[in-house]
């Protein structure tokens, strides 16, 4: 598995869809944040008290909201297109698929996917922090008092983990169609397919609830859209999200049942990727 | 016999499409020996790849049982971790240098990492081996698929139509490397082909399958013996024929008959001819090669279906 894994790790970490897709975040962040300063010391700048503290933390954190975000999500399906589908375009699954469990070799995709997509993420968080902090500096804009190392370790954490049910979801999704039609293109296409229904449906349903009350409420809970946004709002505000459909019960679900529900989706989307690969006649 | 390598028992593939099957391949018993090269043979759409891929556990088999060094495959894919393979002419990470390639695979393998610079040498790829695999010759693939397949130094190398798109020089170097493979280094090879005259000089012993059969296994040497004969040029034929046929068969062939005798005979019927008045113009040994016995063998199956 670990072997696997390094092998992944090869392939993938200077592959064009990865510079894209992936190293993209911080590497944009960084330009971006350069030609703000930049911008920053031509202009004039009215003096400015400084923000809160826990406003400026917050702001390090930032990248979080990208890969729970519909367009976000967009890219990781994308990325998981490539990882997951590209074996069969490049005709190689016939070089490794002898070497190593077809489990192992689909396990290692997932530990891929995941972790270089988090540490771009984390990079690009900590980046935001140096950046900022290098900024105001520059800049000459006072910085708040009282940032503590914990406090923007939590900032970075709670980001992290929010972030965790959208990306493995839409991972899964894209794993799931790329082994079943063997085509990067079509694997995207579902996977974007998949991450706007479910981002629609969430918008709509009160407007869709009325021509089928019962279905929509019951398709709400069902489907993990809901459950990201619960599960975001028990970490940052300690409560449920509250959801009214007309008519109905309101859907306030509590976190532990929340997180076993998106983990079966996880799970079981992720598992019918490895049941239908192991099964799979590879020409 | 020591324990096979490999062993094929009843083997078979059906390929399940939206119109019924196909039957790529059928009731295949075969049997390879330790250090022994094996040529599996057959013309296009025979069923080799297809038996191939069974064999490395790309497809699963629909009948029948693939045993590597004694073990059945099904319950023990692991065993594939002796195999080294070469198929449909190697193909590799496009975007990834030759090396780089060789690495990923050494990783997925979890051995070999230290073989590759020999290997690449071996292969005469050395000076290639940053470039990109995107912008390799179809021989450089080649090449490279066989310093792939030796990279995890396996017992039993399997080799799909290995001098496929291989020009001549190429074609006798990959001749040298799958006898020395078997010689030099105690390997066992299985390799497929349709370049019958290329296999008739690697191979100990051969299959040849046709329509997903196998409709003859032998070693190279009791193949061509049995289609042994001398072709007789005599006067008068026909009576030639009669004489001839008395002790042995005969093809007319034109202007001649075919006589199925070996060399060793020729006296005899010299002997047999002479005594009964008939003159004899020549009488030279023929041995078809490898090529005609396939051709005359699969157009056999083919006049029978
Ligand atoms: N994936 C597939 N789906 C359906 N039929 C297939 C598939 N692959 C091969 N076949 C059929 O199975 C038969 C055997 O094909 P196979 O590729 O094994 O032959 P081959 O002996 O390797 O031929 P060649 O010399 O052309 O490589 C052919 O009739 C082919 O059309
Ligand atoms: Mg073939």
């Amino acid at each position: 598995m670990l072997e696997a894994f390094a092998a992944e790790t090869l392939k993938f970490r200077r592959h064009r869809a990865t510079w894209f897709l992936v190293w993209i975040y911080p590497i944009g962040f960084l330009l971006l944040s350069v030609l703000l300063i930049c911008v920053g010391l031509i202009q004039a700048r009215p003096e400015t008290a400084a923000p809160a503290a826990s406003k400026w933390i917050e702001s390090t954190a930032a990248i979080w909201y990208v890969p729970p975000h519909m367009f976000g999500r967009y890219l990781i399906a994308a990325f998981a297109a490539f990882v997951f589908a590209g074996e069969y375009g490049w005709n190689t699954w016939k070089l490794v698929v002898p070497h190593r469990s077809r489990s192992a070799l689909i396990a290692a995709k997932f530990a891929m996917t995941f972790l270089f997509l988090y540490g771009a993420f984390l990079l690009t968080g900590l980046l935001t922090l140096l950046m900022g902090w290098i900024g105001d500096v520059v800049l000459g804009s006072p910085i708040p008092e009282g940032i503590t190392a914990a406090a923007l370790a939590k900032a970075q954490y709670l980001g992290a983990v929010a972030a965790l049910a959208p990306v493995l979801v839409t991972i899964a999704y894209t794993s799931l169609a790329a082994v079943l039609t063997r085509s990067t293109i079509a694997a995207l296409v579902i996977g974007l397919v998949a991450v706007t229904a479910e981002q629609a449906f969430l918008g709509l349903a009160p407007i869709l609830s009325i021509y089928a009350p019962r279905l929509v409420w019951g398709l709400y809970q069902l489907l993990p859209g809901y459950h990201f946004d619960n599960l975001s709002s028990w970490l940052g505000q300690g409560s449920a999200s509250q959801t009214r459909l007309p008519e109905l019960e309101p859907i306030a679900w509590s976190w532990p049942a929340s997180l076993a529900l998106v983990g079966a989706w996880v799970v079981g989307v992720a598992g019918l990727t490895f049941v239908s690969f192991k099964r799979q006649d590879i020409n | 016999m020591t324990l096979p390598v490999l062993e094929l028992v009843d083997l078979g593939k059906v390929y399940r499409g939206r119109k019924g099957g196909v039957q790529a391949v059928k009731d295949v018993s075969i049997s390879v020996g330790a250090g022994e090269v094996y040529g599996f043979l057959g013309p296009n759409g025979a069923g080799k790849s297809t038996t191939i891929r069974m064999l490395l556990g790309l497809i699963s088999p629909s009948a029948g049982e693939i045993h590597l060094f004694g073990e059945p495959l099904r319950n023990n894919p692991a065993v594939l971790r002796r195999v080294g393979s070469l198929v449909d002419g190697g193909a590799f990470y496009p975007f990834l240098s030759g090396r780089k390639n060789l690495e990923v695979l050494a990783r997925t393998h979890g051995a070999g990492a230290d073989r590759i610079d020999a290997l690449l040498e071996q292969v005469g790829l050395s000076d290639s081996a940053k470039r990109r695999v995107k912008g390799y010759s179809t021989g450089m693939r080649q090449r490279l698929g066989v310093a792939a397949a030796l990279l995890g130094d396996p017992d039993l190398v399997i080799l799909d139509e290995p001098v496929n798109g291989l020009d001549a020089a190429g074609i006798q170097e990959m001749r040298l490397l799958i006898r020395s493979l078997a010689a030099d280094h105690g390997k066992t090879v299985f390799l497929s082909s349709h370049l019958l005259h290329e296999v008739q000089q690697v191979c100990d012993r051969i299959a040849i399958i046709s329509r997903g059969e196998v409709i003859r296994e032998a070693t190279i040497r009791d193949l061509l013996a049995a289609d042994e004969g001398l072709r007789l040029q005599a006067a008068p034929l026909e009576l030639a024929r009669s004489v001839i046929e008395e002790r042995w068969a005969v093809e007319p062939d034109g202007d001649t008959i075919l006589v199925r005798a070996t060399q060793d005979e020729a006296p005899e019927v010299v002997r047999r001819l002479v005594g009964a008045g008939i003159d004899i113009f020549g009488l030279t040994p023929e041995r078809r090669n490898l090529e005609e016995v396939f051709l005359s063998i699969t157009q056999e199956e083919a006049a029978d279906a």
